[in-house]
């Protein structure tokens, strides 16, 4: 039951119109930097313009993207029409007003200071205020999800909760304690000396409360993908889920060790301790878990949908898999960037490794692969799977979508493959321009020119997946069947208390990121000779 | 849904999640606070407690090492981006009595006729920083440095809130318009040298770093050179001899007749 | 399908999942501790401690102060360097350092957040003003090295690069002889 649509709808069609314009930014950008350009007689644009995409596609487009499909989830999985809808648009008009106060000093240069804040710089109030304000929407998303999750367990006591929804109020809770570290951040040190009622501030203590934010945003981004892996591709291709309880303990580790480990972001920093930086290392490695166990449970999904098609044989069971499938199509290729991204991730979270690749293109590269390779692919999955119940319509080509998924596997890989490289030799990332006629970044050029022609594939994809959402809206409305989640093989009859409900695991997580982030947050807060003063950006201009 | 149920040792869920997290705390603290920082080979601590104290990062302000003897006078100017931020009207009018004695060489109305630099509309924080090395002769100038000897500190910031006050006029001494080159706009980053615009204010203003637009060339090739010789030395920790240094005569040439023949409606006001 | 073919069936599927689960867990566990081993045998690890100092009077005096910057040969064999980063330059612009000896790097910034990474190297730390980087280094060859800064730092950060120069062991003792602090400056 999709009774909201007109909710839903906004939610996707906002957030994919701003991934559009982010999209071109970026494109701009790496076309700027590359050999194929010459130099930007302003490099401030350069910057502007990576602030915005930045602050796009990392703050508005995944959370909107996580609040609609929330609310379609809400809506289909527990069948109950959804609680608060006025609440919703509210939620929903704070990241548009937030998203507008935001971007337009963010336009006119008034907050070049790209989205990762890094005070002591500071830029205009506003920007600040507006990304406070887009967190502040979402927490109503977060708030409803939990109010309908409530009032559907009133109506159906001891019944297990559908995993898709189970799974959603994990994420919005792990969005919820996420988005702490840079609200206060942003509360309690930058917007003060942006509004100029302070004018010094503790830059290694930003960073910190970054990091809590920064890490576990991205298993924010991805737990969309995640509940797409587990909910919708195995129905999407005939097949079932192999396990319920796996995919519930899954999520549930995503909400448990996400979050107290984002100080590997720090490794390279001088005010963490090295005692926290080596625990925060050791849990890094603990959130591959979760993907190691949705990977052997994807491909025994996938695996069982193919033998339920005629496949046989130890592999000859892939090519009975439903290759026209764009769901089956985005499936796979988001694996493969995963895997990918994963492994480059291990690199990351070790100290030791990390030291060659830190703040390199290779970081650039990574979470490029990770977001906006396996996430956003899936995100495409999603609205092409969701679309035809939002819009009453048809989407026409399947071929047309094979072709955008195509794109964007191929445009990503192209694009990060020679990121990775050139991090390895020591590129930095975030230049306005390289001087690549030097002999120390002539090796540079040619990567760095292979990547540009892979951010064009990527910008032809993206603009195609909007042709082909803009195009279903002229097809003729048919009746569509009413929208539903994979089954597992084995349904669960009743669930653990445990693993049907999210308090153990809310609990867990606050515990240890206080574990892992008191001390080293306390002990700065404390002082206070480690304050320096503000470098107002472009104040004097 | 009952709490009481969840949160109990009789639930086996509650028990082994809880028992497992915190065993992974207390391994992973015993290595991270304890083994490893007495693996490292390059430090020393008192014991184990300064160890932990240590590795969790618990601040502390050092000195290491004894520091050599400075060679020469450099500034002592402390400058952030408050410095002089909001001066008082009383500052400003005593700072246009004390400047009757500079217009001599900075003109009347603060645009100088010689080759002495413009000051009207200059960065407070500029001519504050440049009279403070003048005073302490971290820069000297044979005519500049005696008017600066006897100035107290209030002067000194009456003087910078009353140039920068004053309103930007043309320079007598602009010649046709000329466009920016290469090192004005690229700069030349293998060589360290980012664009002038990102301190000099047409990108953005970095504390303590003048606007340029209208001064005479001869006097900011002279100052670059003087830079680049180390013959001037009161920029702090070297900002601008490092650009200096790296710049060709030809460049510091472009430069200084790029700025000169610029009109200072380029740098907008300051607030 | 009978109930029982079906409570089977799902005990099989069980079994798998464990199986694969353990073998998720044993991956973690061996990654953790060659980690750990790395840390303690290669002696890679982060700065072991946090020391504070003021940005905006570095160059006043004591350890960053303008003369007290560069290379300085240690009484133990190794080398101490101390550099500052500042809006849009290291100083020294360029850092001398001889080859096969174990460096320490003390580093700070003198403005706003800014990194520095020599290029073909492990070296590459944060420069947080208001904190002190310490960063053990040890070059087997000789040669020049670029270093740009690694993070953002406003509108002129591709403008910042510094340069290490690395020479032979003898050299730098030559040079170190007189005292005082060596660097690459203008050379």
């Amino acid at each position: 039951m999709l009774a909201n649509r007109k909710l839903i709808l906004a939610h996707f069609w906002l957030a994919f119109v701003v991934f559009g314009l982010a999209l071109v930014l970026g494109a701009w950008q790496m076309f700027i930097r590359s050999p194929l350009h010459t130099w930007l007689s302003n490099p401030e644009w350069y910057y502007r313009s990576l602030t915005a995409h930045g602050t796009v596609m990392g703050y508005v487009f995944p959370t909107l993207v996580a609040m609609g499909f929330g609310y379609a989830i809400s809506e289909s999985a527990l069948d109950q029409r959804l609680v608060g809808v006025r609440w919703a648009w509210v939620g929903f008009s704070l990241v548009v007003l937030g998203a507008v106060m935001a971007m337009v000093p963010v336009s006119l240069g008034w907050a070049s200071v790209l989205y990762t804040f890094y005070p002591p710089l500071i830029g205009s109030p506003f920007y600040y205020i507006g990304v406070v304000l887009v967190v502040v929407g979402s927490w109503i998303w977060v708030a409803l999800m939990s109010v309908n999750l409530y009032v559907w367990k009133q109506a159906h006591p001891g019944e297990p909760v559908p995993l898709a929804m189970f799974a959603n109020v994990a994420g919005s809770y792990l969005w919820a304690w996420t988005a702490v570290g840079a609200a206060l951040e942003l509360l309690l040190q930058i917007i003060p000396v942006a509004l100029g009622l302070k004018s010094t501030i503790d830059a290694g203590l930003a960073r910190v409360f970054f990091s809590w934010t920064l890490h576990a945003i991205v298993y924010f981004w991805l737990i969309p993908s995640y509940i797409a892996y587990y909910t919708i591709l195995p129905r999407a291709i005939g097949g079932k889920l192999y396990s319920d309880t796996m995919a519930r303990i899954a999520f549930i580790l995503f909400l448990v060790v996400a979050m107290p480990i984002g100080i590997h972001h720090t490794f390279a920093d001088p005010q963490v301790g090295a005692g926290f930086k080596f625990v925060h290392s050791a849990f890094t490695a603990l959130v591959a878990v979760p993907t190691l166990l949705t990977v052997f449970t994807i491909c025994a999904s996938v695996e069982i949908a193919a033998r339920l098609r005629g496949g046989h044989g130890l592999f000859g069971w892939i090519a009975a898999l439903p290759w026209q499938n764009p769901i089956m199509l985005a499936g796979t290729f988001s694996f493969i960037m995963l895997g990918f991204g994963g492994a480059g991730g291990l690199i990351n979270m070790s100290y030791q490794l990390d030291s060659a690749i830190h703040n390199t293109q290779w970081i650039t590269g990574h979470f490029h692969l990770i977001f906006g390779g396996a996430i956003v692919i899936m995100y495409f999955a999603i609205a092409y799977d969701l679309w035809p119940h939002l819009t009453g319509r048809e989407l026409p080509s399947l071929r047309l979508m094979r072709t955008q998924l195509w794109l964007w596997f191929i445009g990503m890989i192209v694009t990060t493959f020679p990121w990775h490289w050139v991090g390895i030799l020591g590129m930095p990332r975030r230049m306005a321009y390289y001087d690549y006629t030097s002999p120390a970044l002539a090796a540079d050029a040619v990567p760095v020119e292979v990547s540009t022609l892979g951010a064009a594939i990527l910008l032809i994809s993206g603009l195609l997946f909007l042709f082909i959402l803009a195009r279903a809206q002229a097809e003729p409305a048919t009746d569509v069947p009413p929208y539903r989640f994979s089954e597992a093989v084995h349904p669960p009859a009743s669930v653990p208390l445990a693993l049907n409900s999210h308090g153990l695991w809310i609990a867990l997580m606050i515990g240890l990121t206080i574990a892992n982030y008191g001390y080293p947050i306390a002990v700065l807060t404390a002082r206070s000779d480690s304050s320096v003063p503000a470098v107002y950006v472009g104040a004097q201009r | 849904m009952s709490t009481r149920e969840l949160f109990t040792f009789r639930n086996p869920h509650f028990t082994v999640s809880v028992a497992v997290t915190v065993g992974l705390l207390l391994v992973t603290a015993l290595v991270g606070f304890i083994v490893l920082p007495f693996a490292q080979r390059h430090e020393t601590f008192a014991g184990v407690w300064d160890a932990i104290c240590s590795a969790a990062g618990n601040p502390r302000v050092t000195q290491q090492g004894e520091a050599a003897p400075p060679p020469a006078k450099t500034s002592e100017a402390v400058l952030t981006s408050t410095t002089l931020a909001h001066p008082s009207q009383q500052s400003i009018g005593r700072g246009a009595t004390l400047a009757q004695r500079c217009a001599i060489c900075h003109g009347p109305t603060g645009i100088s006729r010689a080759d002495s630099p413009n000051l009207a509309g200059q960065y407070a924080s500029v001519i504050y920083k440049q009279l403070l090395d003048f005073r302490s002769g971290a820069r000297t100038n044979a005519v500049m440095s005696p008017f600066a000897t006897n100035l107290s500190d209030q002067d000194i910031a009456d003087l910078a809130a009353y140039y920068a006050y004053l309103p930007r006029l043309p320079a007598y001494h602009p010649e046709v318009q000329l466009p920016p080159t290469r090192i004005v706009v690229y700069g030349a980053p293998l060589r360290g040298i980012a664009p002038c615009g990102a301190c000099h204010g047409s990108l953005d203003n970095k504390t303590g770093s003048p606007w340029l637009e209208g001064q005479s060339a001869a006097y900011i090739k002279a100052q670059l050179q003087a830079f680049a010789s180390g013959q001037r030395h009161n920029d702090i920790s070297e900002q601008m001899r490092n650009i200096a240094r790296a710049m060709t005569p030809d460049e510091i040439e472009e430069a200084a007749n790029y700025y000169a023949s610029q009109p200072p409606e380029a740098i907008q006001r300051a607030d | 399908m009978s109930a029982q073919e079906s409570h089977d069936s799902a005990d099989v599927a069980a079994r798998v999942e464990r199986r694969w689960a353990t073998i998720s867990v044993i991956i973690i566990v061996v990654m953790a501790i060659v980690a750990a081993f790395a840390g303690i045998h290669q002696v890679t690890m982060p700065q072991a401690r946090v020391e504070i100092v003021d940005p905006s009077r570095l160059h006043l005096s004591g350890e960053f102060a303008e003369a007290n910057l560069g290379s300085v040969a240690e009484q133990d064999g190794s080398v101490t360097v101390r550099a500052i980063g500042q809006q849009y330059s290291f100083t020294p612009a360029c850092i001398l350092v001889p080859a096969a000896t174990p460096i320490t790097l003390r580093a700070t910034s003198a403005d706003v957040i800014h990194g520095i990474i020599v290029q073909g190297t492990n070296i590459n730390t944060m420069l947080v003003p208001g904190y002190v980087s310490n960063q053990a280094m040890r070059f087997d060859k000789t040669g020049d090295y670029v270093m740009p800064c690694q993070e953002f730092c406003s509108f002129g950060h591709e403008g910042m690069w510094g340069k290490v120069r690395v020479i032979d062991k003898a050299d730098f003792a030559a040079r170190a002889k007189n005292g005082g602090r060596l660097s690459c400056v203008g050379e």
